[in-house]
């Protein structure tokens, strides 16, 4: 594939109005993503990942989210320029949302193959029949029987529906998903048929894909990147292999450590101490320097840039320079 | 006891202060004020409040607003009666500051009685095994199938018109939605899983009731009471507009209304200020009551 | 003291819907020795929760025997469960839903001592709540706050608080950390361990998530719609996986590694409903080693050495595949 730039974030602020407060939700934010390549975007509760990708599709509720500034580059375009009936054409088109909950994307007084249907009808000149017919194959591409294309959401389990949520998502071969914890809600066994669809699908229609989760396990099996947000920001981004083999910021180093692992038996857990900041009131300097063990004077008050480590790797702390020995952490991490 | 292994004590919060208790009412009152136009009803409705308390002050009962004056009968709004006088020669601006202690008391009263009987019937009706919630339930929706004027009409005209069968029969008019309301929320919030937590913590029944069943239904209730009051004025009016009410010459609002519709041609004034009274009290409790229902929630923070 | 402090036998619970009986918990037989921690994993469905409220008391059973320190819970009276709770608390999964929004968080943690009467004075119940907020590690400048002023990871201190409250020795942790993310959930769960080895507390620790569970247990059963498939040792589980289903769910974990990618043991179709079960094993619809002689009678836990005991029909076979 190319290194053609699908979608490219600078610099991207957002933030919650109310009265009273204004909640800081992402802060100078810098993202991108090529043709074909999937970017698992990983972080807590709070971290700014949703709103980051409702942002890319223009859908923050305003009031009370406001863009304060920033660019969302996608093919060259500026959406946070572009006019509503450009943005209309783009969602659901070249770039498609899948979300959390599958239980309540779907309409649940529309049958399953209807509301496939009805994007394709939206987005591609055709025929009503020629929707229908091609919703019909969307449905097998994701292993549903069509001969279910009559029936309604609550006749569909969990990982069904989510399964419908996804042909929905592709059925006009966007170019980009945007999916916001799309197996959080199911059970293991079902997450893993889903996950492997997603591997699938991908591959077969060369899409690109945000995908947006907290579980780190689910972006080692799917994603060719990884950017680890933290109250707003990127605190570090590069390959899987870079940031899964040897994490520099101590962030990553303490979400991995926070995982119990599989393969070995520890006797305690390690985890980050704290909680995450209040965004409404965020530190000074780097955000995580009140939880971080390595802070220093500086952390408290500058904040670090973001530098290249190796290759892709960019990571966003003053530590990396020398002074932290990652072996010894990859020990653990291991 | 040793409790130096906890992880997350030394986070510093401690330097934190304290928060005070914070009464509920103080960060209701804090959601309520951000609401204008509750604030324009609670500001229209104490203004009411406070001129039925002085009443008495400012107007004479015995020698303004009962006695009557043929020299003075039906004189439009001038400096001396600021809304004019009706057809016996009464200030009605005096009568309307007076009408106010006849509604508003009664209004009250009858929905507190409503409040307290519906609820429990309700919270009975929710609480209770199922044959006891339909029994309850379907009386409940005989009541509801007839109008409440029409209901608060039969009973006075079989009990008799007077101020407390007045109350009786709007009281009854108003328990059935009550019991409705509070038996939807305690429905919804026994299936909460703090009510079960209550049970494993050894709670017996009365104590889930009042201490966490009736705290968390009350919203609703306080809501649809502050919109029952309005009602509740306007079914005293209507009442006394046909008779069977406040008898003259007490000075209620329906019934003034009533009386000066024969001169509605020639005196405008007699039913256009009883009617404004009227309509300025219920547009500020529906405006009050609406304001409530947002600044009640307490997972709404702003 | 290696004695069993809680012992289910045969226990079952059957809801009546008006498509047929559901069979939540079915002929269920499990025990937890003093002190240890017994991981019940399984998935949405499959009844482990309805197990954790039948050991309250919470839900009547249908039938069989929950005997807590050789006592039947199924066959107590109202007061004899009263008096059950102080020894046997529950921490629940979703810590927004179960705490009384209108309670402060003192009022929240200091209820069941009110209601037992364990403090006289108001001075000292104002005293063993800040203790108690101390020991689960809950800054103190909270105990006037309301439960949506605290974050998820607070909010579940304090169902630990409320639950420790009364000095329980046994704690039915349903799903402790699922809704929390995961710097704070290891937070939660060392807690929860500090907090064993110091009261010599026993859980039942019910979840769905297979990689804590062996961090925290000492033994783990696996359920499968109502019935229990697989039980062993943590490490003997993890070591020598026998059931199908067990194997399944523990390859469908996704794995920060990437170089483990996922080595899939493929299931067919989702999890069916537990309505009207036919007998048989309950799994051999989805499982890639079903036979006919898997259907039509249902199974027993066999015992294959070191107390692993599972229940598929073909675990000897299966003992000698490598997977």
């Amino acid at each position: 594939m190319t290194d053609r730039k699908l979608l490219e974030i600078r610099n991207l602020n957002v933030e919650y109005r109310t009265d009273d407060e204004i909640v800081y939700a992402v802060n100078s934010l810098d993202l991108s993503l090529n043709s074909g390549e999937s970017l698992g975007l990983v972080g807590e509760t709070g971290a700014g990942k949703s709103t980051t990708a409702l942002s890319i599709l223009q859908l923050v509720a305003d009031p009370p989210g406001k863009t304060t500034s920033g660019e969302i580059l996608f093919e060259g375009e500026d959406l946070l320029k572009a006019k509503k009936d450009f943005l209309r054409h783009i969602r659901g088109n070249k770039i498609s949302m899948i979300f959390q909950d599958p239980m309540t994307s779907l309409n649940p007084v529309y049958s399953v193959g209807d509301q496939i249907a009805e994007v394709i009808y939206l987005h591609e000149k055709c025929s009503k029949s020629e929707a229908q017919q091609k919703a019909a194959e969307m449905l097998e591409t994701v292993g549903i029987p069509k001969e279910r294309y009559d029936e309604y959401p609550h006749q569909f389990s969990g990982g069904m529906k989510q399964r419908v949520v996804i042909a929905m998502s592709i059925a006009c071969s966007p170019q980009l998903i945007l999916a916001d914890e799309p197996t959080t809600a199911l059970d293991v066994t079902i997450q893993a048929q889903v996950l492997e669809l997603m591997n699938d699908l991908k591959v077969k229609f060369n899409t690109s894909l945000l995908l947006i989760t907290h579980d780190l396990g689910v972006v080692a099996q799917v994603c060719d990147r990884v950017a680890i947000m933290y109250a707003g920001e990127i605190v570090e981004i590069g390959t899987v292999e870079e940031v899964f083999e040897n994490p520099k910021h101590p962030y990553t180093v303490g979400l991995f450590r926070s995982i119990p692992q599989l393969d070995e038996k520890v006797d305690r857990l390690k985890p980050i101490k704290g909680q995450m900041p209040d965004p409404t009131n965020l530190p000074s300097g780097c955000k995580f320097h009140p939880r971080c063990p390595h802070a220093i004077e500086a952390c408290t008050k500058i904040q670090p840039a973001m530098t290249n480590v190796k290759g892709t790797h960019i990571v966003k702390c003053f530590i990396h320079e020398g002074k932290f020995e990652s072996t010894e952490l990859m020990e653990e991490v291991k | 006891m040793n409790t130096t292994i906890i992880p997350s004590k030394n986070q510093g919060s401690e330097i934190l202060p304290e928060k005070k208790k914070k009464s509920q009412l103080v960060s209701i009152w804090k959601r309520l004020k951000k609401n204008k136009l509750a604030v324009a009803g609670l500001i229209i409705l104490s203004f009411i409040g406070l001129t039925a308390a002085f009443a008495n002050v400012l107007f004479d009962y015995n020698t303004v607003v009962i006695q009557q004056n043929a020299a003075e009968r039906l004189q439009p709004p001038s400096a001396k009666h600021w809304l004019g006088t009706d057809e016996l020669g009464r200030d009605i601006l005096a009568r309307i500051v007076h009408g106010a202690r006849i509604s508003i008391p009664i209004a009250f009263t009858t929905i507190l009685i409503a409040t307290v009987v519906g609820g429990l019937i309700g919270a009975i009706s929710g609480y209770g095994s199922k044959r006891v919630d339909n029994f309850i339930m379907r009386i409940m929706d005989i009541f509801l199938a007839i109008p409440g004027i029409l209901l608060s009409i039969a009973i006075v005209a079989a009990l008799g018109p007077s101020l407390r069968n007045l109350l009786i029969a709007i009281s009854i008019a108003n328990i059935p939605p009550f019991a409705r309301i509070v038996r939807a929320s305690v429905l919804s919030i026994r299936n909460e899983e703090f009510i079960e937590a209550a049970r494993a913590i050894g709670a017996n029944g009365v104590r889930i009731i009042f201490k966490h069943i009736i705290p968390n239904s009350m919203a609703p209730v306080i809501v649809q009471a502050t919109l029952c009051i309005a009602g509740s004025i306007l079914e005293i009016a209507a009442l006394s507009f046909i008779g069977l009410g406040i008898q003259p010459p007490a000075p209620e609002w329906g019934a003034m209304l009533s009386g000066g519709r024969q001169y509605i041609r020639y005196a405008w004034w007699i039913c256009a200020f009883p009617g404004i009274a009227i309509m300025l009290t219920i547009l500020s409790l529906n405006l009050l009551g609406d304001g409530l229902r947002d600044a009640l929630d307490p997972k709404l923070k702003n | 003291m290696v004695d069993n402090i809680l012992e289910v036998r045969n226990l079952k619970k059957h809801f009546k819907s008006k498509n047929g009986t559901l069979h939540a918990v079915d002929d269920v037989s499990f025990s937890i020795k003093r002190g240890q921690t017994l991981g019940l994993v399984g998935e949405s469905g499959c009844g482990k929760s309805t197990i954790g409220r039948l050991i309250l008391g919470l839900h009547q059973a249908t039938s069989g025997e929950i005997l807590f320190n050789g006592q039947d819970i199924c066959k107590m009276n109202k007061a004899q469960i009263h008096n059950l709770r102080k020894e046997l608390q529950i921490i629940f999964q979703d810590p927004f839903a179960s705490l009384n929004p209108r309670m402060t968080i003192g009022e929240i943690i200091g209820e069941p001592l009110l209601i037992y009467k364990k403090v006289k004075r108001r001075a000292e119940l104002d005293s063993e709540v800040r203790r108690l907020m101390d020991v689960v590690g809950l800054s103190k400048r909270f105990i006037n706050s309301y439960p949506h002023e605290l974050d998820g990871g607070r909010r579940q201190r304090v169902g630990i608080a409320r639950a420790l409250s009364l000095n329980p020795q046994f704690i039915v942790c349903d799903e402790p950390v699922s809704s929390l993310d995961v710097s704070i959930q290891a937070q939660v769960l060392n807690l929860l361990k500090d907090l064993q080895a110091e009261y010599g507390l026993t859980y039942l620790f019910i979840t769905h998530d297979l990689s804590v569970v062996k961090y925290f247990s000492d033994k783990i059963a696996v359920m499968y719609l109502g019935q229990l498939v697989e039980g062993a040792e943590s490490d003997e589980l993890f070591k020598k996986t026998i059931h199908p289903y067990t194997q399944a769910l523990l390859s469908a974990i996704p794995v920060p590694n990437i170089h483990q990618k996922m080595k899939r043991v493929k299931l067919i179709g989702e999890i069916t409903s537990p309505i009207n079960p036919e007998p048989g094993c309950r799994f051999a619809k989805r499982c890639l080693y079903a036979q006919e002689k898997c259907v039509g009678q249902d199974l027993e836990l066999k015992d294959f050495g070191n107390s692993h005991f599972c229940s598929c029909t073909r675990a000897d076979e299966l003992l000698n595949v490598t997977l």
